[in-house]
């Protein structure tokens, strides 16, 4: 295996450090090294971190809010969990960065119900950093100042998605927006907001230290940095890796100990499925999009049951705005049901229902209905036999 | 004895203040305080903030962390999704479901235990797992899984 530099482990930034060079630097310039870093947001939709925080800093609008998506659920992920536990400090500060340079002085950690036990492992961290005139009231003796307040989620997938987030910090129903506006011109109250992912603040201070160029050595093509990614189901050694971005999955599964692959879950239950043959493929957004969440299947599992999970998932957490997400996910659970059971038993009866997957794909609204069918399509392809072949178009 | 529906919301209020932002903390309160949202507490809060109680209801009900029936004094969500799953989640479902008496979903006639399934909670490398109220229990047995709700008060 290629060298691995581990971000959040062996070149642990002394706490304060990334804030003290930031703040000699303008906010401009702050905002300049994270955009030239290449650096695309952590929580999934991969956009980029730098042109999201350049369009909140030029938007017009008082009261600038800088959010923190700490609603992880997608099925398989732990690893903002683990970041929480370990790394609330540097998290605080990856955000009281970002307040300095969209102009903010408030920020919010929307944290998952879930995760109600990691309150105080952020509020000690908080505390520390206010003594330390590191976050609060002139920060470092200046005229600086931003604070950040944790508020609750209740259970509900979608509100990782980040117009339900802040609709749901509202205290509306977390049902996603329709776009324009975007949060970086309107989004909380109105005012320009950005919301970030947990990983993707903890990544800030080690580009403020060590330059964009540091970090763009890193990974692979235009997909930089480094990735965690949180691996379980049957491999020997369950938990959170670090690999560069452009790391193959089977480089990813060698270091957890996978044995006797049969499919490997990539991004969650709304990522891809790949199969045995496609270990060599590459985690980056220009091949298989790194999500945090990596779930490994053995010989042993009946893929028709995971299919019936992820789809029980998504009827479950769908929000009921969009027709397509709410019926169509229904209907492909009925589908893989039905052909679990024997009740389809050819190509030609699955037509309907890939049209279908098509049609949830374009017509949803957010993020949920448009990667929901992706289980679907990816199993059915790859993992079921029919007469005349596996059950792809 | 537990406080009113109505002195939560107040004191939700003082702490969190009456806009409409802070409706999921007032709920939160509630829901923490008394394990559900009485209507009692529905129609303070869409007073406290000025909107309607229908609008308050249609906001509880999106979240599966909130209820409007009365529901144990402790609960707890056993993990469904597929890491869990695989981790043997159904044989502990079973062994919660014997021990308690009841069904996912049902609470017990003491008002002791409230058992639910829930989407995944962020612990796949330990699982099975659950939280009872808000603390997580990993890599459970269903020997270990008997033990712990046996103790709920």
């Amino acid at each position: 295996m290629s060298e691995m530099k581990v971000l959040t482990a062996d070149q642990q930034p002394e706490t304060g450090a990334a804030l003290k060079r930031a703040l000699e630097m303008t906010a401009a310039d702050v905002v300049f090294e994270v955009r030239e870093s290449g650096m695309r947001g952590r929580g999934g939709a991969g956009f980029p971190v730098g042109i999201k925080w350049n369009l909140a800093g030029a938007a017009s609008g008082t009261d600038k809010m800088v959010i923190c998506n700490a609603d992880e659920g997608e099925p398989g992920t732990f690893k903002d969990r683990l970041l929480i536990e370990k790394y609330a400090k540097q998290l605080l500060e990856g955000m009281t960065i970002a307040g300095y340079a969209i102009g903010s002085s408030r920020g919010i950690i929307y944290l998952r119900a879930e995760y109600t036990y990691l309150i105080p492992a952020i509020t000690e961290a908080r505390r520390e950093l206010i003594d330390r005139k590191l976050m609060g009231s002139y920060i470092l003796g200046g005229s600086f100042n931003f604070d950040v307040e944790v508020r609750p989620g209740a259970g509900a997938y979608v509100c990782g998605e980040e117009t339900s987030l802040i609709e749901s910090l509202e205290g509306k129903r977390g049902e996603p927006r329709n776009k324009p506006p975007f949060p970086v011109n309107s989004g909380y109250l109105c005012r320009p907001t950005i919301v970030n992912n947990v990983e993707t603040f903890v990544n800030v201070p080690h580009i403020i230290l060590n330059g964009s160029d540091w970090y763009r050595e890193l990974g692979i093509g235009d997909t930089t940095g480094t990735k965690l990614f949180s691996v379980s189901g049957d491999v020997e050694r369950s938990g959170v890796y670090e690999m560069q971005m452009g790391s193959t999955i089977g480089e990813l599964l060698e270091l957890a100990g996978a044995k006797d692959v049969q499919a490997v879950q990539v991004g969650g239950a709304s990522g891809a499925t790949i199969a045995a043959d496609e270990l060599d493929r590459r985690l980056s957004f220009e091949d298989l999009p790194p999500g945090g969440s990596v779930i490994v299947f053995n010989r042993s599992r009946n893929m028709m049951n995971v299919l019936e999970n992820f789809l029980e998932f998504f009827v479950h957490e769908s929000c009921g705005q969009c027709t397509p997400c709410r019926e169509g996910n229904v209907r492909l659970l009925d589908t893989a049901r039905a052909i679990r059971d024997g009740r389809i038993t050819s190509r030609e009866e699955l037509k309907d229902f890939f049209m279908l997957a098509e049609i949830m794909k374009l017509g949803s609204k957010c993020g949920l209905g448009q990667t929901s069918p992706n289980c679907f399509v990816d199993i059915v392809t790859k993992f079921v036999e029919l007469p005349g072949g596996k059950g792809g178009m | 004895m537990s406080r009113k529906p109505v002195e939560i919301v107040a004191s939700a209020v003082e702490n969190h203040g009456s806009g409409r932002e802070a409706v999921m903390e007032m709920l939160t309160d509630v829901n923490r305080e008394l394990g559900y949202i009485p209507e009692e507490a529905i129609r303070a809060i869409a007073a406290a903030v000025g909107v309607s109680n229908a609008e308050i209801y249609s906001v509880l009900s999106f979240y599966s962390f909130f209820s409007t029936e009365p529901r144990g004094r402790n609960i707890v969500r056993l993990c469904k999704t597929i890491s869990c799953e695989m981790n043997g989640s159904r044989d502990i479902l079973a062994a919660l479901e014997s021990e308690l008496g009841i069904k996912a979903g049902e609470t017990t006639p003491d008002r002791r235990v409230t058992l639910e399934t829930t989407s995944c909670i962020g612990l796949c490398d330990e699982g099975p797992a659950m939280l009872v109220n808000d603390t997580p229990h990993t890599r459970l047995t269903p020997e270990e899984a008997r033990r712990i709700v046996a103790g709920l008060e």
